[in-house]
């Protein structure tokens, strides 16, 4: 692709964020950003790929962390920026890829070029398929929704000032439940297609 | 009196809570207690403009006893502008010494001296480090020793980490030693005129003698690591050159003589009568100045956040002092303690370890000190008694956790960002014991030469 674009996907649990960012980045044939980029800050730091994961997209404990100016004793925190130090290495460099969470639609909130997006989905939607993705009871799917939705809003309002989910901070938020995943990521891949012809 | 009262210690704990939140800067979050403690402390409900002007304390800048009165306290309460103007004073001159590469430049030449072999360099850098932050904030030794001691570690193949929890714990230790070199001494010395000198005969021997302990415990607690880094042996040939880091000799050298002044101007200051103020003016004038055209830089470098910071905590605690709370607090002391000094430095000195050890230790100091001078006159005590108890607490509890000091976190911050996570658990592994051994070291020292 000529023109640098950047896609940042923001979702809700089970919305079908992550499976609509790759059909994206397969159509288009971008990059494809999510945990994946925490194998290559492992190598990069000679850090265990399992520590990462522990405390990724995560926030940090109130508590137990305290920050002195730009440094934090949290392993979430350091953990965020050292994603977030890639991710904008990465624009620097004039590369175009879809990103997943990681905060992406604010830190690399400067680049022109960047389409920030919003998935959401129905509530049943997303409990039918939670039940069916880990094989849970709908009380269960029910909790671990809210859980996952609540520690990617608090996640995400940590590192930004823009709130997670509110529609002014994005270019497109989208129900994924009314046209399908499969739809809705062509819709999406049509939406970019033509944002990329007006950079 | 009573709403007064309450409202100052809502609004006190308010600004705790939200200090220890992070949510909103902290300096924001003092000024603005802070302006709540003139507007509505002061004035909605003492009706005291006399209460405002004394915890504003702007005038006792304008007086000859701010800048040329050895051995006085310089302001007994409100905004203590001495500290103030020293601590900004001291990060003009830091930042002219970071910039000419003295840390660097000191580190590896250290390094280079003991022949990069992990047990000498182990012990080397947390003296250094205990040592610098006798007149260094303790920020600036951790941010450039483990900066160094990471590198040194992926040049050598050893792991740091032993090393940046060792070197942390002795920047806090060094620290207590002066009066300069942690922001509760600052305070201490400045609100009940202490000189360098009797910081260094008290709170010095103190941490003098800790630090041999400690050096011993941590050489015992690292013991394992270090006997198999030194067996590995691993020198490569081609390390940099210490004066490599020099970026420029003339402002190496210029920043050189002006911390060797800064030393020679705190120790002698009994002895001159300049305040620490005036040596903090002086300082950062003579940096400025021979920066040249870096003098933009160095003021834009300059920790304003930190400095307003001071400001609100001094208003937000004089709320306190008042309106009595801390004469309240004093009392209950005295009550419990029954007047028994032993038990009253216990006390201070245990209370003050583990509230810094989860707090910030800044705002607890400034709000103790009332309450000690308070302790001090009811039950007829040395002040200076209890003033070194809460030094040593609040400067040594601070190293028990990640987040009891400043230090702690840049220390794990910088180690993280290179790869080495340090948890709670390993923090508090190695370095809670040491503090409980300092304190309480500390203690009977006081219980033997004070009481």
């Amino acid at each position: 692709m000529e023109k640098q674009v950047i896609v940042s996907i923001s979702r809700e649990f089970c919305s079908g964020g992550h499976i609509i960012g790759e059909s994206i980045a397969k159509t288009l044939g971008l990059g494809f950003c999510d945990r994946n980029i925490l194998d290559e800050i492992a190598q990069r730091n000679n850090i265990r790929i399992e520590y990462l994961e522990k405390y990724d997209e995560k926030p940090r404990n109130l508590i137990l962390s305290r920050r002195v100016g730009a440094f934090s004793n949290s392993i979430e925190d350091i953990i965020s920026e050292m994603q977030f130090e890639y991710l904008r290495d990465k624009a620097l460099n004039g590369e175009s890829f879809v990103i997943v969470g990681r905060c992406a639609d604010s830190v690399l909130r400067n680049y022109k070029c960047l389409i920030p997006i919003f998935v959401m989905g129905d509530e049943e939607a997303k409990i039918a398929e939670a039940c069916r993705r880990y094989n849970i009871s709908r009380e269960e799917a029910i909790n671990k929704i809210r859980r996952h939705d609540r520690t990617r809003k608090q996640y995400h309002n940590r590192y930004s000032e823009r709130k997670w989910g509110d529609s002014r901070y994005y270019d497109m938020c989208v129900n994924s439940s009314k046209l399908g995943i499969e739809e809705t990521a062509t819709l999406l891949t049509e939406y970019i297609r033509q944002r990329i012809d007006k950079f | 009196m009573i709403v007064s009262q309450v409202l100052a210690i809502i609004i006190f704990v308010v600004m705790f809570v939200l200090i220890v939140l992070d949510k909103i800067e902290r300096h924001i979050v003092t000024l603005g207690c802070g302006l709540l403690t003139l507007l509505l402390v002061f004035g909605l409900t003492m009706h005291s403009g006399s209460a405002i002007m004394e915890t504003l304390n702007v005038k006792s800048i304008f007086t000859p006893g701010f800048w040329y009165s050895a051995g006085e306290a310089e302001s007994s309460s409100g905004i203590n502008w001495s500290t103030i103007i020293f601590i900004a004073g001291m990060m003009v001159m830091v930042e002219g010494m970071a910039r000419a590469g003295f840390f660097q430049w000191l580190c590896m030449n250290l390094a280079k001296l003991v022949h990069y072999k992990p047990v000498p360099l182990f012990i080397t850098f947390m003296l250094i480090s205990a040592v610098l932050s006798m007149f260094i904030d303790s920020i600036t030794v951790i941010l450039f020793l483990a900066a160094v001691t990471v590198e040194l570690g992926k040049l050598l193949k050893i792991d740091p980490v032993p090393m940046i929890l060792s070197e942390i714990f002795c920047a806090n230790l060094g620290g207590s030693a002066t009066m300069c070199g942690d922001p509760p001494n600052i305070i201490i010395g400045t609100s009940l005129g202490y000189s360098f000198g009797d910081f260094l005969t008290n709170t010095g021997v103190m941490a003098g003698i800790s630090l041999v302990l400690i050096v011993f415990y941590f050489y015992f607690a690292f013991r394992k690591e270090l006997a198999q880094e030194s067996a590995n042996g691993f020198v490569p040939e081609n390390l940099p050159d210490p004066k490599s880091v020099i970026q420029n000799k003339r402002d190496f050298a210029i920043s050189c003589v002006i911390f060797a002044c800064a030393v020679v101007l705190l120790v002698t200051h009994a002895q001159t009568g300049l305040t620490v103020a005036f040596i903090g003016l002086v300082i950062a004038l003579i940096t400025l100045i021979t920066s040249g055209r870096h003098m933009l830089l160095l003021l834009q470098r300059v920790d304003y956040k930190t400095l307003l910071f001071f400001v609100g905590l001094f208003v937000v605690v004089s709320g306190l002092e008042q309106t009595g709370i801390l004469e309240v607090v004093a009392g209950f002391i005295g009550t419990v303690s029954n007047g028994n000094l032993k038990l009253i430095v216990a006390i201070i000195i245990w209370l003050s370890a583990i509230a810094s050890a989860f707090i910030d230790n800044i705002p607890f100091a400034a709000t103790m000190l009332p309450v000690i001078r308070s302790l001090a006159a009811t039950q007829g005590i040395d002040p200076s008694t209890l003033a070194w108890a809460l030094s040593m607490g609040t400067d040594i509890g601070g190293s028990a956790t990640p987040i009891g000091a400043s230090a702690n976190v840049v220390g794990i911050s910088v180690a993280a960002k290179n790869g080495h996570f340090i948890g709670w658990g390993k923090y508090c592994k190695y370095s809670a014991p040491a503090t409980v051994i300092v304190v309480a070291v500390s203690m009977l020292f006081m219980f033997v030469r004070y009481c």
